[in-house]
């Protein structure tokens, strides 16, 4: 049972320690729970030349004099070590079994001791972690000893362990980090709670429509019979994966999504960032904008027929509506939550307004801009829906509507689920195309928490 | 930090660039009518090349001032002056920010969406007189210096906030400032880490000697890390007493428990706290 009070100071002066500054409250607990501490007289041997290096060790308080072996190839062979420096990394070098250096206190000292063994142990079991901390230890070793990168080479990596997480490089993928996502999200009890949830939702539709065959639920399609429909090579209703009908009506709906999609994007975001980058511009703009937002789109469904001909304009029309106000209101929001201290800067550092404008203000609201990009994708299916079971010949929404119309009970469903599938890859996409643009912040999240 | 240290480290003599003079400056903030005065005729002259520590109560206008030399706002009246230009005066309220004078914020303000090379690279990108090649080797050598190197291209997001403070610094220096204007930068730093980034701003001042105006709240940071110490009295600010720190340059840790640092700080210590506790009694909060 490690004594509180104790634990905190060691927590403390680990996160004193360069290379333990990024590491997650629960893996650092882990590592305090190794740590031990020891305090050594002025002038008290730590460590000697050709020891066996068992230890890492970190200053918490006093300083301690490290001279590194006459033969290794550093230029600057005597340092001393305060609080939050980190020595005998010997211990986690691999390929490397004794000490390089001597080490002595210089005054009252108290130090960490980790064992290397265990540390690395403890970081196989986080690989992602272990490589950001032992790429620190291998700039350390580089830097403060200026030895070959023959030394810091010996660290090791924890590379191969999970391919995905080379959180520290610059060649980040966005294809690594997918990866990355999907192998710590199945280690988490998530995708098991998810399962558990489908596997509820299937079980109580079943039980009350083909078992218990409650009164509420006559008309209602069972599970076996949608699904049965749904994968039939022969469909009793005409719609199964099977029919290029099926693949048609996707199509046409994805089809108008993304132009419904990208025109709003095209003109809601710059629409967007001069809102929130000029404020006269604001003033004559948005109290009108203001107006016009809280129109539910389905109050717009009369007018959108009335002014544009045929059936495919309105639904178009529609479906732009919500995501253009979505991603403007959202861009404008960005804008205005950067904070000033970043223009301030910019200016400082020489840039004129136009050149702040594109390396702060576009950047910095970004994060703002894909949560805006999200919320549109998901009103446009919604508006999308909603148009194309009043208008319009082809499109997930029609293929609802008709089946209702037609007492064919199953395609509802089909319909609904096959939107629901759809709806959900579209915005992973925009998710994924957001991480691909904001490197920085992913970085910053995958370091911040897993 | 044990590098061969030469006795001229802390002399100005050599400085020419940077003598700040500010003269009678008043600053009245007016939203709505209601008149505040934040800077009361302040008068301050700081030489080439020194250390000027600002120290005050919270609220009292030490922000206020920094930001008229910046130019992120003007001045009711008074003058500032760089190297005999005139910033902002009579004719000319509000100061046109430059890289001549750089700030170094209070929480930071590395661009987070920018490689610490591209936020050191940043300044000389934007004036665009060097090409990129050049600009980048020296943004890579400077870090370097600054004992970065391995960050370059990490976010700001990725390292310490002591590695990102100095990463800031580093940034400020590529433009080769004449001022550098700190405000109260180490606040939120643990004292370990607070002590590591005074040794290392010494060591960089050493290398590159340019006029710092730093803003604190913290007396022995201040008696630490300055030439002189401006003390203000509580809002307006200006100046209230001025203690000249005679403790040589090149300092480190160990001048904290001399004898002659106990008496400075026993010195200054009466005048802040007597300001402090006015600034309590008019109920300041933190500016
Ligand atoms: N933009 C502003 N408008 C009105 N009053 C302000 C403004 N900025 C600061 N003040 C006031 O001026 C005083 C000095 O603020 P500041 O310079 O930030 O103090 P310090 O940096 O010394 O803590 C405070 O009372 C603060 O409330
Ligand atoms: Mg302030």
């Amino acid at each position: 049972m490690p004594d509180p009070a104790n634990n905190s100071e060691i927590l403390s002066a680990l996160k004193s320690a360069m290379p333990f500054q990024m590491v997650p409250g629960n893996l650092m607990q882990e590592i305090a729970a190794i740590c031990t501490q020891e305090s050594y007289e002025a002038g008290e041997k730590i460590y000697d030349l050709g020891a066996v290096a068992d230890d890492v060790f970190i200053v918490a308080y006093g300083s301690v004099r490290h001279t590194l072996s006459a033969d290794t190839d550093a230029s600057k062979h005597e340092k001393t070590m305060r609080s939050g420096d980190v020595f005998g990394w010997a211990a986690v070098l691999e390929g490397q079994s004794v000490r390089m250096a001597a080490t002595a206190s210089i005054e009252r000292t108290l130090v960490l001791r980790i064992n290397g063994k265990k540390l690395i142990k403890l970081f196989e079991s986080d690989p992602a972690v272990g490589d950001v901390v032992m790429t620190r230890f291998a700039t350390l070793i580089n830097k403060e000893f200026y030895v070959p990168r023959s030394i810091a080479d010996q660290v090791p990596g924890f590379k191969q362990a999970l391919n995905a997480s080379n959180l520290q490089g610059s060649e980040v993928t966005t294809m690594a980090l997918t990866v990355y996502r999907i192998s710590t999200w199945l280690k988490s009890p998530r995708p098991y709670l998810m399962l558990i949830g489908f596997a509820l939702f299937l079980s109580f539709w079943m039980l009350s429509v083909e078992i218990w065959k409650l009164p509420r639920f006559v008309d209602m399609p069972g599970p076996t019979e949608v699904f049965t429909e749904w994968f039939s090579e022969d469909p009793y209703y005409g719609l199964s994966i099977y029919t290029p009908e099926y693949y048609k009506h996707i199509g046409i709906s994805l089809q108008r999504i993304a132009f419904a999609f990208f025109l709003a994007t095209g003109l809601g975001v710059p629409l967007g960032l001069f809102l929130g980058w000029s404020k006269k511009f604001r003033e004559y703009i948005f109290p009108l904008f203001e107006v016009f937002r809280p129109i539910p789109v389905l109050a717009w469904v009369p007018l959108a027929i009335i002014m544009f001909s045929g059936s495919e304009t309105p639904v178009i029309f529609l479906t732009f509506l919500a995501s253009f106000f979505a991603t403007t209101l959202n861009t404008m929001l960005g804008v205005e939550s950067i904070d000033e201290s970043y223009s301030r800067a910019a200016r400082c550092l020489g840039a004129s307004r136009w050149q702040t404008f594109v390396h702060v203000v576009i950047p910095g609201a970004m994060p703002y801009i894909f949560t805006g990009l999200q919320i549109s994708i998901g009103v446009a299916w919604f508006s999308l829906v909603a148009g194309e079971m009043v208008s319009g010949q082809y499109g997930l929404g029609y293929v609802i509507n008709t089946a209702y119309m037609m007492i064919e009970y199953p395609k509802i469903i089909i319909g609904m689920i096959t939107l629901g599938v759809v709806g959900y890859i579209t915005s992973a996409m925009v998710r994924m195309m957001g991480d691909y643009l904001m490197q920085w912040r992913v970085r910053e999240l995958a370091l911040g928490d897993n | 930090m044990s590098a061969v240290i030469d006795e001229n480290l802390g002399s100005l003599a050599d400085v020419t660039d940077g003598a700040i003079s500010i003269k009678d400056v008043v600053k009245i903030y007016d939203p709505d009518g209601a008149a505040v005065m934040a800077v009361d005729h302040c008068s301050i002259e700081i030489p080439a090349g020194e250390i000027c520590m600002i120290v005050g109560p919270s609220g009292c206008g030490k922000t206020t001032l920094l930001n008229a030399i910046a130019g992120f706002h003007g001045i009711t009246s008074g003058s500032i002056h760089l190297d005999g230009e005139l910033l902002c005066g009579p004719e000319k309220p509000q100061a046109e920010p430059g890289s001549d004078r750089i700030v170094v914020f209070q929480n930071g303000a590395l661009f987070p969406w920018k490689t610490n090379l591209d936020n050191v690279a940043f300044g000389p990108m934007m004036a665009g007189k060097l090409s990129k090649e050049e600009i980048y080797d020296k943004a890579r050598s400077m870090m370097a210096d600054a004992g970065l190197s391995g960050n370059e291209n990490n976010y700001p997001g990725e390292i310490s906030s002591g590695l990102r403070r100095r990463v800031e610094i580093v940034r400020a220096l590529m433009n080769d400032p004449k001022v550098l204007l700190f405000d109260e930068p180490y606040r939120a730093l643990d004292s370990l880490t607070k002590s590591v980034m005074h040794e290392a701003l010494l060591e960089i001042y050493y290398r590159n000697k340019v006029t710092i105006f730093f803003i604190t709240h913290d007396l022995e940071e201040a008696i630490f890390l300055g030439h002189r110490l401006i003390i203000m009295s509580s809002r307006p600010c200006k100046p209230k007493k001025i203690v000249e720190v005679d403790i040589p340059h090149p300092r480190d840790y160990s001048v904290l428990t001399s004898p002659r640092f106990r008496e400075l700080m026993n010195e200054a210590k009466d005048v802040v706290h007597e300001e402090a506790t006015k600034a309590f009694e008019a109920g300041e909060k933190e500016g």
